[in-house]
């Protein structure tokens, strides 16, 4: 009897000490998540590479540090899959990202390319919904669901894009804004196994408005507003 | 089916790399302030106190990078707290 009652004592210890375990985990998992959050809305700092000078030397060493950060980058998510680096190097990455790249890499990329190829006006509105409407649809996502996420999610996107581009005439305004917010909606929603939400969601929104701003110029209309940002 | 949430389990908890990841934070948090608070300033000092309204733009996104990062700061913080009580 007593026996028995040494053992349910020893099971329950075990128990509980599991238990502390698996809070310790799940709360270094809920750091790992506000972790992630602050990431992104932490690269809306490098907007700031609009504000550098526009001087020749200056231009190219922006362009080949933004490069240099990448291809780093690149170098580092190679080594890591090939095993090199080992998986526990890299806080909060989930368990997806273990055999291909990580979401970061997809930002940095999308990131890069807009700085570099995209004029700003179209660049600063597609950076800003991956800065903050993406954390903004994925905590709704998880409090309210999908559907209320992405249509909170749209308006989100859509006021940055009446923002950026609200210099322009009421009628391109609109165009520009429903149609960057829908596809920035449209590559946050779409799963792809190989290319994340975090290049889409910057992308898609800056291809459709890099066509309707060319396909316009070819008939002699130019709809890009005016710069947000000015060197300095 | 892969669950998007789920994040990879470190056999064992590295404290090392969690206390550079608590370095790390300051950086993230402080950096868009000072991004927000230097387009404020220009704002202010090239276009306000000038009368131009070429600047307002730098203004708004100043407002954006500081009020989203705030908003996400705030739990980021909480949870840092949490875990460093821990």
């Amino acid at each position: 009897m007593l026996r028995m009652k040494k053992l349910k004592t020893a099971k329950q210890k075990i128990i509980n000490q599991q238990l502390e375990i698996r809070k310790k985990i799940d709360s270094i998992e809920f750091e790992a998540h506000w972790f992630r959050r602050v990431f992104h809305t932490f690269a809306a700092s490098f907007l700031i590479y609009y504000m550098l000078p526009d001087e020749s030397w200056i231009t190219t060493l922006k362009t080949f540090l933004a490069v240099g950060i990448v291809v780093f980058v690149f170098i580092l998510e190679y080594l890591r899959i090939k095993g090199k680096i080992c998986n526990s190097n890299f806080f909060g990455l989930r368990i997806y990202e273990e055999k291909r790249p990580a979401s970061y890499v997809y930002f940095g990329v999308a990131l890069c390319i807009l700085l570099v190829f995209f004029p700003q006006q179209i660049a600063i509105p597609c950076i800003l919904c991956a800065c903050f409407s993406d954390p903004i649809i994925g905590e709704i996502r998880y409090r309210l669901g999908k559907k209320k996420a992405y249509v909170i999610g749209f308006f989100v996107c859509m006021l940055f894009f009446l923002i950026t581009w609200y210099t322009a005439d009421i009628p391109i305004l609109l165009l520009a804004s429903l149609l960057g917010a829908s596809a920035a909606v449209v590559g946050e929603a779409k799963k792809f196994w190989l290319i994340d939400d975090d290049f889409m969601i910057q992308i898609l929104p800056a291809i459709i408005l890099l066509l309707l701003w060319q396909g316009l110029m070819f008939g002699g209309i130019n709809i890009l507003p005016a710069e947000l940002l000015l060197p300095i | 089916m892969r669950k998007e949430t789920e994040y990879l389990k470190k056999e064992s908890i590295n404290v090392k790399l969690l206390r550079a990841e608590l370095l790390f934070a300051p950086f993230l948090i402080i950096v868009p302030i000072l991004v927000s608070l230097f387009l404020i300033n220009d704002w202010f000092y090239r276009g306000f106190s000038r009368g131009v309204s070429t600047y307002d733009g730098e203004l708004i996104l100043a407002i954006i990078i500081l009020a989203g990062n705030i908003l996400f700061d705030i739990p980021f913080i909480k949870s840092l707290i949490t875990l460093s009580r821990k």
